[in-house]
């Protein structure tokens, strides 16, 4: 794990999204932390330190959205960069919006992949993330 | 016939010849009648009417009869002087009947004996024609407020029901006195929003949707219409509502908005099996690339594993939409077991997951459709597994399958370790689109087992905890005859 090395938290309750997408983050030369829940992902916050997460919309429990709610109103993680990873379907839009709608003040995801993640848009999207927050 | 002086005998003058004629001219049938009810004076409409009948008994002039009537208005003036004002049904000399009223005047002599009786006869004809088309009308707009094809109450300011037409009372029992909100709502107090009291302070009719019940419990959607009934000051007295069932209406709705759902709902399960198969293909790619055969093989099972999910989510979307029948025949689930034993042991061991099947020696035979009761167990064995997988918070996981004959029933139950349901999850565990699984589940696999078991008339017993794990009991019947008609799609 060298200091180049970027950490990325996935939050997802699907275990085969989990492996792929850490597998292949780990092939592109980050460092990859997961979780399968919000409360899990929320513990490991301090010990991993995640410089972007990727959160699933739909988790058990809590939803993914209520994961970003709090962590935007954590002063210590307010500026860190959230990616939702959703279904992307109207439903599911309709969802986020209200659930967003219903938290004034609230800065909405940084970005957001729509499922089947397409590699490329992923890695750009992470790219442009890590540059903008902390430059090398 | 009896000869009357009416008064002391004096000359003629003019002034009675003025009454004369006044007498005459009168408009109504006047006859004047002696104590043995003989007719001894008539005017000239009489006359017309009735004929030359002077002398003649009253009775026989006017009803035809050969005795006095009962309860005779002229013989109760005789006895007391007093008018005796009633309604009478007279027939004139060419057969004509004319309904009159009648008023009677006792005549008196100087020493104040009643000595004639003047009757006064007042054609009613009109005033009975027009009752009659008014109770006629009355009694259409009666069978009207009865017969009309929707709910009808009308409500005092106390929110009591006065009057309720067939279709209601049929519907929800006969409410005359009771609250609307008991009848219909079965509540115990007045509803928050309530239609009937805003027309009851402004005046204006009101038009609104409800969920009623029935007197046998039954869901009904209804829109509901309430409109002002005025008194004479313009106050509002009372309020009427109107109600049409428009349940078909909403069932037809829902089923559109399902068929939406599904078509969602697919898309939404197809992206994230994508996304497994994308991962499965990813991960073998670069497992040859790096000549990593852990990875390969990593990846292999990630392809399998969706592909397969993908087959049964096709399976649950073909049975929902062509509802199928059941093709009854002799299922024995021992060997049905046997046959999916081999499969869900590999998914199981995939998830490192532990299978415990307890399956009794020999579970008989009973009737039902083989196929279906297999899809259903495969998708509570599944559900136990996704369950399990999705659990990260135990290390050991299991899913337990135990098929065992107790009179009347094949019990089948299907018990997992896995993450478990809360209260929401488990209330709507059966519902159709419905789904915890995030983008992997339909919401199909769970709404069809049930309607397996349901057309087989049996039922699914469901005990869940979060952490804790989940339980299902699956009853069929072992003698019941499967219902095999189509069933309604709601």
């Amino acid at each position: 794990m060298g200091e180049a090395e970027r950490r990325v938290l996935i939050v997802e309750d699907d275990p085969d999204i989990v492996d792929y997408l850490s597998f292949f983050l780990e092939d592109e030369g980050y460092e990859v932390s997961t979780a399968s829940r919000c409360s899990t992902a929320r513990k490991m916050m301090d010990d991993f330190r995640p410089e972007v997460v990727l959160i699933d919309a739909l988790l058990p429990g809590k939803s993914g959205l209520e994961l970003l709610v709090s962590l935007r109103r954590d002063p210590q993680w307010s500026e860190l960069p959230l990616v939702v990873v959703t279904g992307n379907d109207k439903i599911l839009e309709d969802d986020c919006q209200s659930y967003m709608g219903a938290h004034e003040g609230v800065r909405g995801p940084d970005g957001v992949l729509g499922k089947p993640v397409d590699r490329a848009t992923l890695l750009a999207v992470l790219r442009t993330l890590l540059n903008d927050t902390k430059p090398n | 016939m009896q000869k009357v002086q009416l008064t002391a005998p004096g000359p003629k003058t003019d002034f009675d010849s003025d009454y004369q004629r006044y007498w005459e001219e009168m408009p109504c049938y006047l006859s004047v009648h002696d104590p043995d009810f003989r007719i001894i004076d008539g005017n000239r409409r009489f006359r017309e009417a009735f004929g030359e009948r002077i002398g003649q008994f009253c009775y026989e002039v006017y009803k035809g009869r050969d005795e006095i009537c009962p309860n005779c208005p002229v013989e109760a003036t005789f006895a007391d002087g007093q008018n005796h004002p009633s309604e009478q049904l007279l027939t004139t000399q060419d057969g004509r009947e004319v309904p009159v009223m009648v008023h009677t005047t006792a005549i008196t002599d100087d020493a104040g004996e009643v000595v004639a009786v003047m009757e006064m006869h007042t054609d009613i004809g009109e005033v009975k024609r027009l009752q009659a088309l008014l109770q006629r009308s009355q009694e259409r707009l009666v069978q009207l407020f009865e017969e009309v094809p929707c709910f009808i109450t009308v409500q005092g300011p106390d929110r009591v029901i006065q009057h309720a037409n067939r279709k209601f009372r049929e519907t929800f029992g006969d409410p005359v006195g009771e609250n609307c909100f008991k009848m219909y709502k079965h509540r115990d107090e007045q509803c928050l929003v309530c239609p009937m009291q805003q027309t009851f302070d402004d005046g204006q009719a009101r038009e609104h949707e409800e969920v009623l019940f029935t007197k046998t419990g039954e869901k009904l959607s209804a829109l509901c219409t309430t409109a002002p009934l005025r008194n004479a000051e313009g106050e509002v007295e009372a309020v009427i509502e109107m109600s049409i069932d428009i349940t078909q209406i909403r069932e037809l709705q829902s089923q559109l908005a399902s068929i939406g759902l599904l078509v969602g709902s697919i898309s939404h399960g197809i992206k994230g099996l994508l996304t497994g198969l994308d991962g499965g293909i990813y991960m073998v790619n670069s497992g040859f690339a790096k000549d990593k055969p852990e990875r390969i093989e990593k990846g292999w099972e990630m392809v399998q594993r969706n592909v397969e999910r993908i087959r049964s989510m096709v399976l649950d979307i073909l049975y929902y939409a062509k509802d199928r029948e059941l093709v009854v025949e002799d299922v024995d689930l021992t060997a049905l077991v046997s046959e999916i034993r081999a499969g869900i042991e590999k998914k199981a061991s995939d998830a490192d997951t532990e299978v415990r099947i307890s399956l009794a020696e020999d579970t008989g035979v009973f009737a039902g459709d083989p196929q279906a009761i297999r899809a259903m167990l495969l998708n509570l064995l599944e559900n136990s597994l996704d369950a399990c997988r999705m659990d990260k918070d135990k290390g050991d996981h299991w899913i337990r399958l135990d098929v065992r004959r107790e009179q009347p029933w094949m019990l089948v139950e299907v018990e997992d370790n896995g993450l478990g349901m809360d209260q929401e999850t488990r209330e709507k565990i059966f519902s159709l689109f419905f789904s915890s699984k995030g983008i992997k589940g339909t919401g199909l696999g769970l709404f069809i087992s049930n309607k397996i078991v349901d057309k087989h008339g049996g039922t699914i017993e469901l005990d869940s905890e979060p952490g804790r794990g989940t339980r299902f009991l699956v009853r069929l019947p072992l003698d019941a005859k499967p219902s095999i008609q189509p069933e309604d799609e709601n």
